[in-house]
């Protein structure tokens, strides 16, 4: 046996090996893919026989045998581009016009059995050879397109028909210059071997080869899965989880529907828009989702009726989903798509219930994260009200202790000196510092007003400028003359209570941040629907550090002297309640050079309500 | 030393003059101070018999107050009086010899500050 006989059997051997396989497969599931390559393989192997019992002489050579066998040469390409149609798409028109070639070509070679006409391989050449490139082109675009192990497969495919390209130029050749048949026909034997193994690899790969060739992208998915649950948000988790199930599967796309108790349904993020899934409505994906196993479709039309127009939209004919539950806890599905079914295997499920198994454990870790966050903030949260509860009680206690200790000495000095006279400075301090009591009572209840929302009640037109000029005529003294701007009234529908208490607090704190004394100036006027009233002063200034914080409970700025300047640090917070509850904004202008603007805005008439501003 | 005065340290004005006003009241002598710098001026002068001072204050507070005393190698009895609810931690950081609350009564303040003086 020499080596040209020696490729010739093992080809033989080979092509009888994938014929028994792929026919088992199409016999157990008849799907139009596993037909398509069960028949492509009967005619590789038909062809082989027969060559082979007329080699030996069982079968003698005869015409009729020979058309049949050079008929089943020339459907080879056209079941190729059948196969080509069942894993993405060929063009239709193709189709009919290679249906129809191949049917003229049959015709006439049994018509011609015997007395083929000289012409006739050099058209039958060009079919096939023309037909071979297209399909070697079609396959690798594929595998372009494609991704994983589906990207593997098609490119096996288009391998092959590069293989059958060169076995048939091969034999054309052979044909053409006798001479070098010797050195040509075991070529081309080997470039069909090399085919139908490249074929076998790319339609029909046995699973050892298929999780091979999933195994670098499931890989790279799960190495990278640790990081997922840090990702900024849900759904950048989601998006990353979605691209590593389809990738390690080959799809092109994969979902993850998360199930929301509240309502009863799988929300799916699809594009831009949300689809909510009832799990009840009869759909593949619920029943998954219900009975708690893998499911896999190869015909959504059939197995997702009522949800299918979604799928068949994006260009989806076939399913994978898998149910993902961490323990008890049932948290969603995951579902990988497929334009066609032959991209999916049945040992595909188990992948997918991995990966189902691995989102399961990303979203866990994310719950966790999230809600030893929520708990830090709580934590926050009590400790801001557990600063301002000691704040406030310190600063209360700084008045009670005069007036207690005031009344006590009092008291003892009337008992022990009936006849001496009022202790008038005595009797000073302790007005001024129950007044300063009642103050801080009234800050800290308004700043309870203003956290609940409650600081504006009843509300009637009201005039700023005449606001601004009775707060001024109030504030006015020598050392901080005051000046109100206004061309006209300024009317809108206010508290009058809270309008006058807002521009009170900011003329006091002009003067109160102008220790050296110095002009305070208010400026009222309205402006594209909006009253506007400021209030500035050449006092002290606001750090730039400062200006973000100046509207916080309790902050003070960073040049404001604890003591120097009495105050819990309310005034401005409330300031803000009032300007906002109003639909309004205040803020804080530095003024250059030295001093500070204070700047509200409300909505004025016709505006009422307008919150979109500030 | 009977002589020497009392001197009271806190930074609220009206704090400051009434506890002066009990205390002249009960026939002590009293410097006062709004500050631990005001406060260290007075010490460099006649030693007072007792320190009233006051923890959270301006431009040196009673934590520093103390410190420079100690650096200075003067021993003095001190008693703190504070708003603050860490009163008692405060004035053993400081190595005080009492402390009280604010708001006190005028006996309780009296009471602290004979046994001190006495």
């Amino acid at each position: 046996m020499n080596a040209d006989q020696l490729i010739q059997y093992l080809s033989w051997a080979v092509y009888l090996a994938i014929f028994a396989q792929v026919s088992l497969r199409a016999l157990r599931r008849p799907l139009a893919a596993n037909v398509d390559i069960a028949l492509f393989f009967v005619c590789s192997t038909v062809i082989i026989l027969l060559s082979a019992a007329q080699a030996a002489g069982v079968v003698p050579r005869s015409p009729l045998l020979l058309a049949l066998e050079s008929s089943l040469l020339l459907s080879l390409p056209f079941l190729l581009l059948r196969l080509v149609d069942d894993f993405s798409a060929a063009p239709g028109w193709l189709l009919r016009a290679a249906g129809v070639a191949l049917a003229i070509f049959i015709v006439i070679t049994f018509a011609t059995a015997g007395h083929a006409p000289a012409w006739l391989p050099a058209p039958e050449l060009v079919y096939l050879i023309g037909l071979l490139g297209y399909l070697t082109s079609a396959f690798w675009r594929e595998a372009r397109r494609t991704r994983g192990v589906t990207m593997r497969r098609m490119r096996a495919a288009a391998f092959g028909c590069l293989w059958l390209t060169v076995q048939f130029v091969l034999i054309g050749l052979s044909l053409g210059a006798r001479q070098a048949s010797g050195l040509l026909s075991p070529l081309a034997d080997l470039a069909g071997l090399l085919s139908g193994v490249s074929y076998y690899l790319g339609f029909a790969p046995p699973a050892l080869i298929r999780r091979a060739w999933q195994e670098p992208e499931l890989r790279s998915f799960l190495s990278g899965a640790a990081r997922l649950p840090r990702l900024p948000d849900t759904a950048s988790i989601l998006q990353a989880m979605e691209r590593g199930a389809a990738t390690s599967v080959g799809a092109p796309h994969a979902s993850i529907g998360l199930w929301d108790d509240a309502a009863g349904v799988l929300r799916f993020a699809l594009d831009t828009e949300e689809y909510a899934l009832d799990p009840h409505s009869g759909a593949i994906t619920g029943r998954a989702f219900l009975d708690q196993r893998a499911l896999y479709s190869d015909n959504i039309t059939r197995d997702s009726p009522g949800t299918a127009t979604i799928g068949v939209a994006r260009g989806v004919r076939a399913l994978l989903i898998a149910p993902i539950t961490a323990g008890e806890r049932r948290l969603g599905v995951l579902v990988v798509y497929a334009p066609r079914a032959p991209i999916f295997a049945e040992e595909d499920l188990a992948l997918a219930q991995l990966l189902a198994d691995q989102a399961a454990v990303v979203l866990e870790s994310r719950a966790l994260i999230d809600e030893a966050a929520r708990v830090r903030a709580r934590e926050e949260v009590a400790r801001l009200k557990e600063d301002f509860l000691s704040a406030a009680a310190h600063d209360l206690k700084t008045p009670l202790t005069t007036l207690v200790a005031q009344t006590q000495l009092l008291e003892r000095k009337a008992r022990r000196m009936p006849d001496a006279p009022a202790d008038l400075p005595s009797i000073e301090r302790l007005v001024s510092e129950a007044q300063r009591l009642r103050t801080l009572v009234l800050e800290l209840l308004d700043a309870t007003r203003a956290e609940q929302g409650r600081l504006v009640s009843r509300r009637e037109a009201i005039d700023l400028a005449e606001a601004a000029r009775e707060v001024c005529a109030r504030r006015c003294s020598a050392r901080h003359p005051c000046d109100v701007v206004a061309e006209g009234p300024v009317i809108g529908e206010y508290d009058p209570v809270r309008i006058l208490q807002l521009t009170e607090n900011l003329v006091e704190n002009a003067v109160k941040y102008s220790p050296d004394g110095g002009p305070v100036e208010l400026k009222v006027w309205r402006e594209d629907g909006w009253n506007h009233l400021t209030v500035s002063d050449r006092g002290i200034g606001i750090p730039p550090a400062d200006v973000d914080r100046l509207f916080e409970r309790f902050h003070r700025g960073e040049n404001v002297d604890d003591r120097r300047f009495a105050g819990m640090g309310l005034g401005l917070y409330i300031c803000r309640g009032i300007a906002e509850q109003h639909g309004g904004w205040i803020r804080a202008e530095p003024r250059n050079p030295g001093g500070s603007t204070f700047h509200v805005a409300l909505p004025g008439p016709g505006h009422e309500g307008d919150h979109d501003h500030g | 030393m009977a002589d020497a005065p009392i001197l009271v340290i806190d930074d609220d004005p009206a704090i400051l003059s009434t506890v002066t006003d009990i205390l002249e009241f009960e026939g002590y002598q009293v410097e006062q101070a709004r500050n631990g710098v005001e406060g260290l001026a007075h010490v460099a002068g006649a030693l007072p018999r007792l320190v009233l001072l006051d923890m959270r204050m301006p431009v040196l507070d009673g934590w520093g107050f103390a410190g420079a005393l100690r650096a200075r190698g003067i021993h003095l009895p001190i008693l703190v009086m504070t708003a603050a609810q860490d009163a008692r931690r405060w004035a053993q950081e400081i190595g005080a010899d009492g402390y009280i609350a604010k708001p006190f009564d005028v006996p309780a303040l009296l009471l602290a500050v004979e046994g001190l003086v006495g």
